[in-house]
Formats: C-alpha cells, sequence, structure tokens
C-alpha cells in the first residue's frame, strides 16, 4: 500500500488566525474548520456553515438549529436579516476559501439552501439551480385542485425539495365541524396539502427521473406511511410545507414531507406516493400512460382511512391528491400494500 | 403658548454613568481626569483624558465591548454602534427610565430624536483600514452605519423604533446646544410632543489626540493643571467622551402624567462669529450675540441670571473670549454666578453642550452651583466676574449655559427652575 500523499498541516500562525476568525463560534465548529483546511474534506462544509450562521443568532433562535433545520427560513424563522446574512457570507468565504456570489445570495432561502450551495461551492460544483417561485394566480392555474380544497397558496420549487405555504385563515369550511367550537386545522388535510405540494412539483418543477410533461388530471394519490402529527394547528397559523422526492419510478414518486409552524415541526410523513401520468405529445392535456378510467378503490379507500376526521361520506371525494378522481386500473393492483402501509401512526 | 420642561437625564461621563454619581461629583467637586493608557506611547505629548468608566470599547470589534450590566444590547443593535453609540444607548435607556416613560411613549409619532456627533473617527479608521488590507468585500456590512457622521440618528432610531422626527447636528462643539434648541422648538411649534436630544462622543485617541496638532489639547500630566477653566496658568483642554441625553416634554403633557420636571427650558439663542474657522472672536462677539437672544427669547433680563456654565475650555483664547462676552452681557447689573465644569468633566466636544446643560438642569433641580474646579488663579481679565471655586447651595433660579464650536458657532441655553 502507497503512503498517501501528506497533506501540508495548517500553518501553526494559520491555526491560530482561524481561531481568532471563529473565535464567536462553538468549538466543534473551530474544529470542523481546521480539519477542513488541513484535509479539504468538503464533508465538513456543512457543519462550518451552520456553526458560523448559529454565531451570529440571539439564543432563542439558536436553539431551533438543533434537530432537523434544513426547513428554517433564515428571515422568517431565524432572524436573519441580509446584513447579517453578508456577515455570515464573509465568514464562511473566510473559513472554507470560496467565494460566494452576491447575486447568489438572495437564492439561499433556508439553511437547506444555504448548506447545498455551499456544498457545492466547496467541492467546486456549480452551484444548485436557485429555487422557482410559484405565486397564487400560478397554482390556481395549474392544480387540478380549486378552492376550497386548495391548500397551497405559494411555492417554491428547487431541484430536490418544494417549499409552499397555507395561511390557515379560520373561514375554511371544515372548521366549522373539526372541532365543536374549537377549530383545528385536521392533521390529514396538512397531508392533503404536502400531497399538492407534490402535485405542483410534478407539475411545474424538475424532478430526476421523471421526463416529459405530467398531466394534471393523471395525478392520483395512491399511500402514505410513517406519519406524525405533534401539533395542532390552528386560525392564524402559516403551515409552512415542504416535500423532497425520496424514490422516483414513473408512474410512481415517493415524497417524504414535513409541515413546520413558524420554525416548529408540526407533522411528519415519510412517504406519501403519488402516481402520475405524461401528457400526450403535442397535446395541452388529457390521458396519457396510465391515466385511464377505472377503480376509485385503492385512492378512496385510503383517503378514507387517512381522514377519519372528515366524517363526511363525501370523505372519499376529497382524498389526498386528486382523488376525486379514480386511480388509475394499472395500479389497482397495489391495494394490499397500499392498506398496510397507508396507516396513521400518530 | 407650549411651555417646554426637562424630565428626564441619562449619562455617560467621566464622572460619572447616571445621574446619582454626577450630582455628588459636582457637589464634591470630584474630576474624572486620569492618564489614558493608549496615550502612554511616549509619541503622544497628552497624557490625560476624562475618562470614561464602566466601558471597554477599545475593540474595533463591538462584539468584543463590555458595558454596565443594567442594560443588555442585542447583537444586531450592537453591530451598528460606534463607542458613543453605546454610551448613548446606555445614557438613553436611564433618561427614558429616569422620565418613566413607556414603550408607547417612546415609540410614538409624536416623539423624535435630535443628535449631535461628529462620527467616529477611529470607526472611520479601522474600517478603511481594513478595506485597504482585506478588500471591501471583507468589510463590515455595518461599517457605514457605525461610524459616519448621523451614526447615532440611524442607530437610536431604529433601536428605540422612534417614529417622529430624527436628525443630527454637527456644529462642532456647539452640535448639542443646536439639538436641543432645535428640539425645542420642534415642541414650541406644536410640531412635537417630546423630543429625546442625544449628544455623544467616542472620546479615545483617534478623537481626541488631532486636537493636539493644533495645540488646543493640554500637556499637563496633572489634572489640576491640565483642565482649569479660567485659571491664568490654563494651557489647552483635557478630551472625554460619553454621552448625555435629555428628555424634553410640553409642560402640559409632562404635568398629566406626573412626570418629576427638572427645569423648564425657557428659550435659547445662537449666533455666529464670522471670524475663523477655528480660533474664537477675540471679543467674542458671537458669543454675546448669542447670550442677548437667548435671554431676549426667554423674556429674561441679564440681572435675572443666577448662574452660567460657560463653555471655557480651559483654552488661553477660548477662556478669555467668553471672559469679555460674559463681562459685556451682564456687567452693570447683579453678576451671575460663572463655572466651567469642563474644569470636572474634561471637554466632551459635540456631547459638551447637552451635558452641561444636564448638568444645569440637576443644579436647578438640587439646588447648588457648581464649583471652578481646578481654579487657583484667576485670569486678571476675569476680575469683575463671580467665579466660585466651591460648590455651593443657592437659591438658583435661571440658569444659562453657553457653547461654542469651530467655525465660531455659538449656543446659549436657559433654564428656569418652576
Amino acid at each position: 500500500m502507497s503512503n498517501p500523499t501528506p497533506t501540508p498541516p495548517l500553518p501553526q500562525n494559520g491555526e491560530q488566525e482561524l481561531r481568532e476568525t471563529l473565535k464567536r463560534c462553538s468549538a466543534e465548529t473551530i474544529e470542523a474548520a481546521i480539519q477542513f483546511r488541513q484535509a479539504k474534506n468538503p464533508e465538513l462544509a456543512n457543519a462550518i456553515v451552520v456553526g458560523i450562521l448559529a454565531r451570529f443568532l440571539e439564543r432563542e433562535q439558536r436553539e431551533k438549529l438543533h434537530g432537523e433545520s434544513d426547513y428554517l427560513r433564515l428571515s422568517e424563522d431565524l432572524g436573519v436579516d441580509s446584513l447579517t446574512m453578508v456577515e455570515v457570507v464573509m465568514l464562511v468565504e473566510e473559513v472554507l476559501q470560496i467565494s460566494i456570489k452576491n447575486e447568489d445570495l438572495r437564492d439561499l432561502r433556508t439553511i437547506g439552501d444555504v448548506k447545498a450551495y455551499v456544498n457545492a461551492v466547496a467541492r467546486g460544483l456549480p452551484p444548485p439551480e436557485p429555487p422557482k417561485a410559484v405565486g397564487i394566480a400560478e397554482i390556481v392555474e395549474v392544480m387540478p385542485h380549486q378552492h376550497p380544497f386548495l391548500f397551497l397558496q405559494e411555492a417554491e420549487l428547487r431541484a430536490k425539495e418544494a417549499r409552499g405555504t397555507y395561511r390557515i385563515s379560520g373561514q375554511e369550511f371544515f372548521l366549522q365541524g373539526h372541532f365543536k367550537d374549537r377549530p383545528v386545522f385536521p392533521a390529514s388535510l396538512q397531508l392533503e396539502a404536502l400531497g399538492q405540494l407534490g402535485v405542483l412539483l410534478l407539475l411545474k418543477g424538475k424532478i430526476a427521473g421523471v421526463e416529459g410533461r405530467v398531466d394534471p388530471t393523471s395525478i392520483y394519490f395512491t399511500s402514505c406511511m410513517g406519519i406524525r402529527c405533534v401539533r395542532p394547528c390552528l386560525p392564524g397559523d402559516v403551515l409552512t410545507l415542504s416535500v423532497r422526492p425520496r424514490r422516483v419510478k414513473p408512474p410512481a414518486v415517493t415524497f417524504e414531507g414535513v409541515v413546520t409552524v413558524n420554525g416548529e415541526k408540526a407533522a411528519f410523513a415519510e412517504e406519501i406516493t403519488l402516481v402520475f401520468g405524461y401528457a400526450a405529445e403535442g397535446s395541452g392535456s388529457g390521458a396519457a400512460q396510465g391515466a385511464g378510467a377505472g377503480a376509485t378503490t385503492s385512492a378512496a379507500a385510503v383517503a378514507t382511512a387517512k381522514q377519519p376526521e372528515l366524517k363526511q361520506p363525501e370523505s372519499a371525494v376529497s382524498g389526498l391528491g386528486a382523488a376525486t378522481k379514480s386511480a388509475p386500473k394499472k395500479h389497482a393492483g397495489r391495494k394490499s400494500a397500499v392498506a398496510k402501509s397507508g396507516h396513521v401512526r400518530g | 403658548m407650549r411651555n417646554i420642561v426637562v424630565t428626564g437625564l441619562g449619562f455617560v461621563c467621566s464622572i460619572g454613568n447616571g445621574k446619582a454619581a454626577v450630582r455628588e461629583n459636582l457637589r464634591e467637586l470630584r474630576h474624572g481626569i486620569e492618564p489614558y493608557e493608549p496615550f502612554s506611547d511616549p509619541r503622544s505629548p497628552v497624557k490625560l483624558i476624562g475618562a470614561i468608566k464602566g466601558f471597554d470599547t477599545r475593540s474595533p470589534d463591538s462584539e468584543d465591548w463590555t458595558w454596565p450590566s443594567d442594560v443588555s444590547i442585542k447583537r444586531d443593535v450592537l453591530r451598528g454602534l460606534a463607542p458613543h453609540g453605546l454610551y448613548a444607548y446606555y445614557a438613553l435607556v436611564h433618561a427614558i427610565a429616569d422620565a418613566g416613560l413607556a414603550p408607547s411613549e417612546v415609540s410614538n409619532p409624536a416623539t423624535g430624536i435630535f443628535t449631535a456627533s461628529a462620527g467616529s473617527v477611529s470607526m472611520i479608521y479601522h474600517n478603511l483600514t481594513r478595506m485597504f488590507a482585506s478588500g471591501v468585500m471583507r468589510c463590515s456590512p455595518m461599517g457605514v452605519v457605525n461610524s459616519v457622521v448621523g451614526t447615532l440618528s440611524f442607530n437610536l432610531v431604529a433601536a428605540f423604533k422612534i417614529l417622529g422626527a430624527s436628525c443630527g447636528f454637527a456644529s462642532a462643539c456647539a452640535s448639542s446646544g443646536h439639538a436641543l434648541g432645535y428640539a425645542r422648538d420642534e415642541i414650541a411649534l406644536g410640531r412635537h410632543d417630546r423630543m429625546f436630544v442625544v449628544g455623544g462622543e467616542d472620546g479615545n485617541l483617534e478623537a481626541i489626540l488631532p486636537f493636539a496638532g493644533m495645540r488646543a489639547l493640554s500637556q499637563a500630566e496633572t489634572p489640576e493643571l491640565a483642565s482649569c477653566p479660567f485659571d491664568r496658568r490654563r494651557n489647552g483642554f483635557v478630551g472625554t467622551g460619553g454621552a448625555a441625553v435629555m428628555v424634553l416634554e410640553e409642560e402640559n403633557l409632562a404635568r398629566s402624567r406626573g412626570a418629576h420636571i427638572y427645569a423648564r427650558f425657557d428659550g435659547w439663542g445662537q449666533a455666529s462669529d464670522g471670524y475663523s474657522p477655528a480660533i474664537s472672536h477675540p471679543e467674542g462677539l458671537g458669543l454675546v450675540a448669542s447670550m442677548n437672544r437667548c435671554l431676549a427669547s426667554a423674556g429674561v433680563t441679564p440681572a435675572q441670571v443666577d448662574y452660567v456654565n460657560a463653555h471655557a475650555t480651559s483654552t488661553p483664547i477660548g477662556d478669555r473670549s467668553e471672559i469679555l462676552a460674559i463681562k459685556k452681557v451682564f456687567s452693570g447689573g447683579r453678576m451671575p454666578s460663572v463655572s466651567s465644569t469642563k474644569g470636572l468633566t474634561g471637554h466632551g466636544l459635540s456631547m459638551s453642550s447637552i451635558l452641561e446643560a444636564a448638568i444645569c438642569c440637576l443644579a436647578l433641580d438640587e439646588q447648588f452651583i457648581p464649583g471652578n474646579a481646578h481654579l487657583r488663579e484667576p485670569d486678571p481679565e476675569a476680575a469683575g466676574l463671580v467665579l466660585p471655586v466651591k460648590t455651593k447651595s443657592a437659591d438658583l433660579r435661571i440658569a444659562l449655559s453657553n457653547s461654542s464650536g469651530f467655525g465660531g458657532a455659538n449656543t446659549s441655553l436657559l433654564f428656569r427652575r418652576l
């Protein structure tokens, strides 16, 4: 075995300088930075960036970084204004010895964005494409869902994530009965909102493995699993929705999804699976592969199972995804698998 | 007619942080002048400064700074501050508490703020040094906000959510006199009901030492000889910094909320020398006009004035001009007591006028006349002036405070005990 090329150790004064530069960061951050400089290990970039960011936060905001933080928005959830961002960038540039372009900064909205960006730059790769913002007008135009069953008001689409928001107005029809004199946004509809965000990503975003234009009338919910709902969501709350593709096997795509309110986790879904079909070439819409009339069974069954709160006969009609339409025949065979995995855990 | 009263005071100065310490040191004539470590460099001909206690702002990085723990400041506020921004923030918190104002009275469309500061030479110096050494993209994004003239207003308006008028005054050592005068007018004209007036100075090497180039600083190594206004042996001023804050309110408003009233701010005047950018008029021409306008605006005759807090900084030329000006205005009638409290505090440049106005308010409130610290052999020109050496209790009703700045800018402010 040949000796690995010795990496030149950080010069003594270089390490001291780095320690001085990072003096208000955690010890772990400083050690990671020293290791990064010595070994040029890009794996450490994320820890360093988050450590630097933490140093600029007030204590109560800093605590939010423990646990799953990729979804946290820099401005809204962490109080990082554009000037603080410049301070963060300067320190990150100095420590990681990279250069961050000014015009890229405004696209970095979440911790996840920052990590993905710095990761790419630290590896000498082109930065990830900036997220694509989708406003309410466009959402209404492209989504098969419409008022009063549209739970998405604005969204940002990225290569590996879609993020959206829905503000619970308190005027939603179902709040009249959910619950008596005590309106609580149904947990099942939080999952519905995540599903709708997945639909939007299929229609307007780019998902690796989804090649071609997706027919909006072809998308159906088929299954979900690993659902945890941990925070009641009330009128006035703004649901921050996030879905990330986990598996793409056309005609199925599986997302994981998270709902947060003000940086606090409200619901989590390990898997939400939708099926879809491609639009026929040359046609604006219409059925294509996998999109046919068929049994309502799987989607409806799951919708019912997942939405026990909606104690109305129409529940099957208002299921996740475009469950008002029948699921494609081709996937009727998934019924048993769906039934197994579609249980609501908490 | 709308009367204007003083309902809150805040101090960060060489003779104390807070009015209790300042009052005690005025009464006991304890000065705040000390050897200053950055002046220990043998190349510095000046050794003494009016030292601010309880704060450490030596680092160019504001996150290294320390200050008395009774006031907490968030990082996103701190990063925009110059050293005197920190002093001013602290003094403003104290003044607001002293006036007993609720947050809704501080952040209110009828509440404004006027500031006086020459900016921060040290922050500009550090920011430019970094820019030249490391490139502009490695400079603090707050490098402009924390240094240029205006830094006090930018930061205090944002930190205290001020909704009324905000602007700054830069007329050198008359700056905070102008800020007070125009703040008074703002209330008298009915545009505002309440004004905060803030004067601040870094008072560090970068702010003070350049005055040695014009031979304005005392090179004496003992405080008694270094800051001795009106004394025959005076040889220049001792620099200082800090911040002073006054809360001005319309009288009925102050009374309706049961505020403690230190004094009523009955008038002010200003006039210029039209003579030299840096040297005062030999007969104090502008200062005479300024005092006369002040008296006229307050409807007060010279003989009614009990006390004049002089600008006198302990420079040979400046003190002489003021002696002549005071004689011209007051001779022939009852002479007021005259003292310069700079013998105790040092000269606070942009903040000096408001510091001394605030001292007048303390004196009116507590009925004493501050003495001339370090006055041993009065300048022969001062014959005929009443220059008390010790602080004395007195039936003090009307006090007038003078300030003179570069360019021959003069202000006079008149306060009356109610």
